[in-house]
Order: structure tokens, then C-alpha cells, then sequence
């Protein structure tokens, strides 16, 4: 299914690469618009849940436009800089020598190690994450690669954490993607998914849906000049399989401890799953 | 440690770009493998690609950023006789 529509699943991947190649520049702003820029909110919920350390190694699937990636070279920045106020505290008294020594080490590296692999499949969101990373200052810790999630380029059990922030529900074969995230994480690696969901509220259900069918493409329209991709939107968030489903899936692929956290009831809902 | 020293070749037919070629983060390197066989792969300085000498294939570095999709991957003339059939 393309949003309401029936296709194969080439054509579908066809359509849905040319969607984002058509939104990649109105991207964020097409965001802030239509979540009144709640979306924004969604994120920092979404980080501090993963809540990485210093030295984490993430892939942030489908990560286009840097979102999560920044948010979590943020997290990590800000927690090794308390790290080091506290370890500094504690060397108050040493010795001349120590304190050379511990210049020398080079241990103040302000990510601790940390790093973010952003993969996505469409190069024009990429472009724009790129862009946006060297324009707010972004260059440590942090790199991109074109590939498929349902398909991924990377050698296994390498990360600790995989992400997928919104992108999950434009994967062809969501099946496969779940397969590639449990291979490519190290055995205790977290397994995170970000996603619009499903309401079970009946009155919250219709104006959520009011909105969405009423508004959305509008807005997409005036902004992106392109109603027909915000439709695809608004079409595929129905499409898609509710939280329970969702987990099951998530479970299928060999996770662990799978559970989901709904936010604005469920509107958006965080999936986590571990792989022990 | 993030070097900015250039992969050495010339991506071809990229006039009007800025002469450097961008290349790959050096860390990367470590977990890219080929997305088909999984296996790991070479980095061609000469022509910024990244190969699969096993499948007899490559895949490019455009702006930096690795092209790790089949569709996008050539496949690389070998001397040896043996033909490689296309993927």
C-alpha cells in the first residue's frame, strides 16, 4: 500500500523515494508547521529515553535531516562535560605530576567517544542533514552513508543503539528492517523506534483525523507546494500497524523486553526492544 | 583525529564542484561491509569507491557519503579473463 493506494512493492518504494526527495528542503519546516512544532518535543522525549552514554555507538536509521543525531551528540556532549566538571572536582589535590600525566592522556575528548552513523536511503534528505550539520557546527562523531534499511551496509553486532525516528512506516518491508536492526546491534544493544501511531480515543481519534485529512495536505501544499506527498502522509500514518502490532513484529525479530510508551495518546509512540 | 586529509583522486565529470573531493569519514571504514554478501570492503582511493573485490563490484562516494544501495554499485573490469555478469 502506497498510503490508500495499492502497488507493488517497487513501485511503492519508487513513490516514497520521490516523496521525500520532493520534501527534503521544506522538510523541517513542514514539521514544525503541522505538529505545531511539537514534533520537536517528541525527539528530546525520544533521546532522553534512549539516554546514552559517553562512548555510545549509534545508527540512526532513516535519519535524513540529522534530527535525532544531533539531539543525541547534544545528550552525549552535555553528559560528558558533567563527567568531567566532576572528575575535575575530584582532582583538586594532585600532584604536579598527575597533572601533566593526565594532560597527556588526552582524555578530554568532549564526546567521550561517542558517535552517530545517519543512514538513509534518500540522498536529498541526506543532503540536507549534511548541510544543516555544518551550518549549526556539527563535525565530530558524526557520519553518513546512503543505504536501505530493509538491506543495511553495516557489519554485525557493531552498534549499541539503532534508531528509527519516523522512517519506519515508509519501509517497504518492515520485516526485514527489524531483522537488519537486531543483526547490525551488539547482544545487549537497544533496539528504539519513534512513530506515529494509533488513538484509541474515539473523540480525540476524530479530530486527530479531521486535522490530518483537513489540514495537512493543505499546509502541504502552501508550504511545499505539494499536497499529493502530505496526502501519502496522512494516508500511510493510518496504514500502519497499530502499537500492539508494532511490538509483536518487533518481538518477532528476536527482541527482548519489548514495550511501548504512547505519547498524546498515541498520536506518537516510542517502541523499544532489547537484544540479550 | 577527524582528518581532513582528502581521499587522493579526482571524482570525474565534477566541473563546476569545488576541486577537493570529499572524502569518506575515516571511522566508517571500520563498519561499512558490502550490503549484499556483508562482507568487507576495500577503499579505491584512486577512483573513491568503495569495492567488493569478492562480487566484483563497487560502490561510489558521492559528496562524502557512501552510495550503499545495489542500484548504484558498477561493476569493476577486472584484468583476469573471467567476465563479471551484472548484478
Amino acid at each position: 500500500h502506497f498510503g490508500f493506494q495499492t502497488v507493488t512493492e517497487a513501485e511503492r518504494r519508487e513513490k516514497i523515494y520521490q516523496v521525500f526527495e520532493s520534501v527534503a528542503k521544506k522538510y523541517d519546516v513542514m514539521n514544525d508547521s503541522m505538529t505545531l512544532g511539537i514534533h520537536r518535543i517528541w525527539k528530546d522525549i525520544f533521546v532522553r529515553k534512549m539516554n546514552p552514554c559517553p562512548g555510545t555507538l549509534l545508527l540512526d536509521v532513516a535519519g535524513g535531516t540529522g534530527d535525532i543525531a544531533f539531539r543525541f551528540l547534544n545528550y552525549v556532549r552535555s553528559v560528558r562535560e558533567g563527567q568531567l566538571r566532576r572528575k575535575l572536582r575530584q582532582q583538586q589535590n594532585l600532584s604536579w605530576q598527575e597533572i601533566s600525566e593526565s594532560y597527556q592522556e588526552d582524555n578530554l575528548k568532549s564526546l567521550g567517544d561517542s558517535q552517530v552513523v545517519v543512514c538513509d536511503i534518500n540522498r536529498e534528505m541526506l543532503k540536507v542533514g549534511k548541510e544543516k550539520a555544518r551550518h549549526l557546527g556539527y563535525s565530530e562523531g558524526l557520519s553518513w552513508v546512503l543505504g536501505n534499511a530493509e538491506e543495511l551496509p553495516f557489519d554485525d553486532e557493531k552498534f549499541d543503539v539503532y534508531t528509527i525516528a519516523f522512517g519506519i512506516r515508509n519501509v517497504t518491508r518492515i520485516d526485514l528492517a527489524l531483522q537488519e536492526a537486531y543483526r547490525v546491534l551488539k547482544p545487549g544493544g537497544r533496539f528504539l523506534c519513534l512513530e506515529f501511531s494509533h488513538v484509541s480515543n474515539p473523540v480525540l481519534s476524530r479530530l486527530y483525523d479531521l486535522y490530518s485529512f483537513q489540514v495537512i495536505p493543505v499546509l502541504g501544499e502552501v508550504i511545499a507546494g505539494d499536497w499529493r506527498s502530505y496526502q501519502y502522509l496522512v494516508e500511510s500514518i493510518r496504514c500502519f500497524p497499530p502499537q500492539e502490532e508494532l511490538k509483536a513484529m518487533i518481538e518477532d525479530a528476536g527482541f527482548f523486553k519489548v514495550d511501548y510508551q504512547n505519547l498524546n495518546s498515541g498520536i506518537v509512540a516510542i517502541h523499544s526492544g532489547f537484544k540479550l | 583525529r577527524r582528518a581532513a586529509s582528502g581521499g587522493g583522486g579526482q571524482t570525474p565529470g565534477q566541473g563546476p564542484e569545488s576541486a577537493r573531493p570529499q572524502a569518506l569519514e575515516p571511522s566508517l571504514l571500520g563498519f561499512l561491509v558490502c550490503p549484499l554478501s556483508k562482507r568487507p570492503l576495500r577503499y579505491e582511493e584512486a577512483t573513491n569507491e568503495l569495492v567488493n573485490d569478492e562480487l566484483g563490484i563497487a560502490y561510489p562516494i558521492i559528496d562524502g557519503i557512501p552510495n550503499m544501495v545495489p542500484e548504484a554499485a558498477r561493476t569493476t573490469k577486472k584484468k583476469p579473463p573471467a567476465e563479471d555478469s551484472k548484478q
